[in-house]
């Protein structure tokens, strides 16, 4: 186990737990993108470029999707907060790769785990039909109560697993100089996620246009610095 | 209505709070609708019932923009419009008002917020670059709230002329390019910024498994996610430097 305070670990599961919920109910307000998830996460361990560091890494992979309505999308912010928990304290170059595939794994998890949530929501509007074919609006209100505190459950409840596990991990983590290649790898299969989504995105109007002047600026800039 | 407004407008950032498969934001909708329906209660107890039942029924839009169908749709009601009028006039917003948000925040602000942020660090402004994003993102989304709800009171019915005739397609179509920019200007400084401290072998790590991603969606489309291929990739390169070390 790594060595983090209660009052740390306590702040990272609600900050975890906000994230999630973030994504869909609320309050919607960009704090579930892994980079936001990340650098709060960086803030509260004191290890902030690590937290910017794998931030980073999986706003690339998030670049891919957006969230529309109905679609299956993953849950990035509970455990982009626990893989900063897992990269901290070590050199960044060797634990990225690791701590990206831990979120990646979750992500998958927390996807899931709205689809789960959706069910159990449609099981509450049939439990309260009546009230809502009377319009009644205490119905109304404890369905949509209920709907947040399950996304407050299934938030915490993925981000309390994903600490823990990162917690467990920490001190067993491979390391060594090899292990950049593993953070090449993640920064290799983050940029083609994002370039994939950004093509997708773009069509072929304007947005391609300018897509690839930004891309074209992006890669001379790189060189060059 | 007045005094409900900011009841309902805080109540709409939660919207989705009941997400589900049936009635989707249907209720989010409800219970954003209940302090504007307030004084119809006290005039005309039989019409806030049926209001009440239908402000709770299937609903999906953006829920950035739920505000103008809220506000239309409660309108509606005060104006005494005709109930199957209300739900024609709530079933014909869902989509229109979805493609619209999705394509304005979603494909836009959002990308173009993130890659804001993201060069923001690269730069060295570490926090403060997304402290800065974050206010300037949630003041448009706090403006566009209060603009969605107070467009749909004033309008009812005609909400979808108001709509048209508003800011919001024109910088809809406007906030993808910007976001393409935007990207196109982050991603490949962000990869640069990450394998700068490596050496060659992990930038040639970094290029094959890009190639292995672009050529997989070409190959595979849609039955290769992003994480999927990101599992596979960082997995496989975590067993062969394991299995090396």
């Amino acid at each position: 186990m790594s060595n983090l305070s209660a009052g740390a670990l306590v702040l990272l599961a609600a900050w975890g737990t906000l994230t999630g919920m973030d994504l869909v109910t609320f309050p919607q307000a960009l704090l579930s993108r892994p980079l936001v998830a990340c650098a709060g996460a960086g803030l509260i361990l004191g290890d902030v470029q690590t937290g910017l560091r794998v931030g980073v890494v999986l706003e690339l992979f998030a670049l891919d999707v957006l969230p529309v309505g109905a679609s299956r999308y993953p849950d990035y912010g509970p455990g982009a907060v626990a893989a900063v928990v897992l990269a901290s304290g070590g050199p960044w170059v060797e634990r990225l790769g690791i701590a990206a595939l831990f979120a990646l794994g979750f992500a998958v998890l927390g996807g899931w785990s709205l689809i789960w949530l959706r069910q159990v929501n449609g099981r509450l509007i049939q439990q309260g039909a009546a009230g809502l074919a009377a319009g009644d609006p205490g119905a109304i209100a404890g369905i949509q109560l209920k709907g947040l505190a399950g996304d407050l459950v299934r938030s915490l409840g993925l981000s309390a697993v994903a600490l823990i596990l990162a917690q467990v991990l920490h001190p067993v983590l491979p390391g060594g100089p090899r292990f950049a290649l593993v953070t090449a790898a993640a920064v290799g299969a983050g940029v083609a996620a994002a370039a994939g989504g950004a093509i997708r995105a773009a069509g072929r109007g304007a947005r391609l246009r300018w897509l690839v002047v930004g891309t074209g600026i992006g890669l001379i800039a790189a060189v060059l610095t | 209505m007045r005094s409900g407004f900011v009841r309902a407008l805080w109540r709409l950032c939660s919207v989705q709070g009941a997400w589900n498969y049936e009635r989707m934001t249907g209720v989010g909708m409800g219970h954003a609708a209940e302090p504007l329906l307030e004084d119809l209660k006290s005039a005309d107890p039989v019409r806030h019932a049926e209001a009440s039942v239908r402000s709770a029924e299937y609903f999906n839009s953006h829920p950035y923009l739920a505000g103008l169908a809220l506000g239309a749709l409660v309108r509606a009601e005060y104006d005494l419009v005709p109930g199957a009028q209300i739900s024609r006039l709530r079933a014909a917003l869902a989509s229109p008002l979805g493609a619209l948000g999705d394509q304005f925040f979603w494909a836009g602000v959002v990308p173009a917020a993130v890659g804001l942020a993201i060069l923001g660090v690269i730069a060295g402004f570490g926090l403060w670059a997304i402290a800065v994003v974050l206010l300037l993102y949630n003041g448009l989304r706090i403006a566009t709230g209060v603009w969605a709800l107070r467009t749909g009171l004033a309008s009812g019915a005609r909400v979808g002329a108001a709509i048209g005739e508003s800011w919001l397609p024109g910088a809809a179509s406007r906030a993808g390019v910007v976001a393409g920019l935007i990207i196109g200007l982050a991603v490949p400084l962000a990869a640069d910024w990450l394998l700068d401290p490596q050496g060659l072998a992990a930038v040639g790590i970094a290029v094959a498994t890009l190639l292995a991603g672009l050529g997989a969606a070409w190959r595979l489309g849609p039955r290769i996610t992003a994480v999927k291929f990101g599992l596979i990739a960082i997995g496989l390169a975590l067993i062969l430097v394991w299995g090396l070390s």
